[in-house]
């Protein structure tokens, strides 16, 4: 969007940028420097000794695959029917689920509690699966349908007349022709699953269960506050996202901001 | 029962309501929807407005999570909290939070995908360092801001080595300069959300516009203002929003690197809320903070849904 004609300001814009994004590196930077102060790498060794500590990430998977899984299985069919069939009331529908696309999830943080002390969820994934989902349902839903409203109707009134049941067009044409949605949602449900903290926090206290935001905390215990193993373990926990993200870059930027997008 | 529902929906339309009858003729092929949206609705009913239920009903008790039977005190809990000067403090950290993180972010974040669609060298590494902290649990990062802002943190000795010495402080251990870090931590992770959003929709606009422009004689200052600015208005409604409502959602940040302290200076009404609920067991005083903090995010979700209606711009 800038022009930089000469030399000079062309030098002078990529100094602008570069001083502007020396802040943002910073952090990362002494987030590795002092992960490696002291004992080196062998902090790095010491937290990998650490007994169970893959079952922080085995947790974390399985309960932002759960997530995903449940949020798209939901998302995808009501979608459809939002978009392409008859619903009598359709809007107030569909703004009943929208309304929860901005609620808290620390609203919800009593009546879960109460409810997972009587159904005995306590320490079991369903216990942050089932409102991780139901938190995430609604934008999914959002984003969804506005993706199936700008495929044209003409095309499943022809597969229609055609005989098409609303099974065989959900099948063979929602599900293939709204895969570029279907990513942002798994992105952003990933992303949310993963990072979240309260959820795991309330209702998983065993070591066991315990997710990957949780590690922090368990290493200043573990470890009698050594600033050195904790900063060590937030780096090899922030790796696989790290990894992640440049792998996928175009999707995870897509993703993230498809809601925003036209 | 899903069998049930599909009849009903079919046959209803054709039977009676006027209304009805004109859906039928505008759309003569649809086939009955409600089987395939009761899912959803089943998981945000069954578990959100269950919850939403359960919150206000248990504001009106004085609870602590446990007895069987805790007295009922009407709206005491809600008079309770108006005269709750935590309360205040907290709903003012949010709105200060959120003034400060709109302003800040949307200024970098315009600005970086500005420079990034200009010339650069490296511009994909620039883009990178900016993104990444967006894909970083909060949770994650916590302890190295902590450990980053520390009396003997990396902050205060590098305004040593720059001759700065006497700014040095004990910035998350004092009123003064907790929230401006909390604050610089939310801008830190979500500014590459705003560049990203920011730097699609400049993708978008024509370039055969900006051109003409600098035939015209516009410089850079003048089209960014005049054009480019105004083009993207549409983003940044949608990120002031999203702003908005994760503003009333902040927990994570403020739990984790300052504990909503030194002296409630940085208490948000999430980690009011949570340090109420649990770690005091006053339930009915939390879910009484809980439904306040509902009405607020539900005056968010109408205003949105406002905007939702006008079509104009992106629905966030």
């Amino acid at each position: 969007m800038f022009e930089a004609r000469g030399r000079l300001a062309k030098i002078g814009l990529q100094l602008v940028v570069t001083l502007m994004v020396l802040p943002f590196l910073f952090p990362l930077v002494a987030m590795v420097a002092g992960s490696l102060s002291g004992q080196g790498w062998g902090n790095y060794a010491k937290v990998l000794a650490v007994p169970g500590f893959a079952l922080f990430f085995r947790n974390s998977a399985i309960i932002a695959i759960s997530t995903i899984v449940i949020v798209y299985v939901v998302s995808l069919p009501a979608a459809f029917g939002f978009s392409k069939l008859h619903i009598r009331k359709k809007e107030f529908y569909f703004w009943l689920i929208l309304v929860c696309i901005t609620l808290p999830e620390v609203v919800l943080l009593a009546p879960l509690f109460v409810l997972a002390s009587q159904l005995g969820l306590f320490n079991t994934y369903w216990a942050v699966v089932i409102p991780l989902a139901a938190l995430h349902v609604p934008f999914a839903v959002l984003l969804t349908r506005n993706f199936v409203d700008g495929i044209p109707d003409e095309l499943f009134e022809a597969a229609r007349v055609d005989g098409a049941s609303s099974m065989d067009i959900f099948w063979n044409m929602v599900i293939p022709l709204s895969r570029p949605i279907a990513a942002a949602v798994v992105i952003f449900t990933l992303l949310a699953s993963w990072n979240d903290y309260l959820l795991p926090l309330v209702f998983l206290q065993d070591p066991t269960t315990e997710t990957i935001t949780l590690i922090p905390q368990y290493f200043v215990g573990e470890f009698n506050n050594d600033q050195t193993k904790v900063l060590a373990s937030a780096v090899i926990t922030a790796f696989p996202e790290v990894v992640a993200y440049l792998l996928l870059q175009r999707l995870f930027e897509r993703g993230l901001s498809a809601g925003a997008l036209k | 029962m899903v069998n049930g529902k599909q009849e009903l929906a079919i046959t209803r339309p054709i039977g009676s309501s006027s209304g009805g009858a004109r859906d039928v003729r505008r759309h003569p092929m649809r086939p009955p929807g409600l089987p395939w949206v009761l899912p959803a609705l089943v998981v945000t009913m069954g578990v959100i407005y269950y919850g939403i239920g359960y919150t206000g009903n248990v504001s009106l008790f004085n609870w602590n999570g446990l007895s069987d039977n805790p007295p009922n005190i009407g709206i005491k809990n809600y008079q309770g909290i108006l005269a709750d000067p935590v309360f205040w403090q907290a709903l003012e950290h949010t709105i200060v939070f959120f003034v400060v993180v709109v302003v800040v972010q949307t200024a970098l974040g315009f600005i970086f995908a500005v420079l990034l669609h200009s010339p650069i060298r490296f511009a994909v590494l620039y883009k990178i360092i900016i993104f990444v902290p967006v894909v970083l649990a909060p949770a994650v990062m916590a302890p190295v801001f902590r450990q980053i802002w520390a009396v003997d943190g990396p902050i205060n000795r590098l305004l040593g080595d720059v001759g700065l010495g006497a700014l040095e402080q004990p910035w998350i251990a004092q009123s003064s300069t907790s929230l401006a870090v909390i604050i610089s931590i939310q801008v830190w992770e979500f500014t590459g959300l705003t560049f990203v959003l920011y730097y699609a929709a400049m993708g978008q606009i024509d370039s055969t516009v900006l051109e003409a422009a600098r035939i015209d004689g516009a410089g850079n200052i003048r089209i960014i203002l005049s054009i480019i600015w105004p083009d993207v208005r549409g983003t940044t409604v949608a990120l002031a929003m999203l702003t908005a409502i994760g503003s009333l959602k902040t927990f994570d940040i403020p739990y984790l690197v300052t504990a909503g302290g030194p002296n409630y200076s940085t208490e948000f009404l999430g980690t009011y809320i949570f340090r109420i609920s649990i770690p005091q067991a006053h339930v009915g005083y939390g879910a009484a903070l809980s439904v306040l903090l509902l009405i607020l995010a539900l005056t968010m979700a109408i205003m949105l849904q406002a905007r939702g209606r006008e079509k104009e711009g992106p629905a966030v």
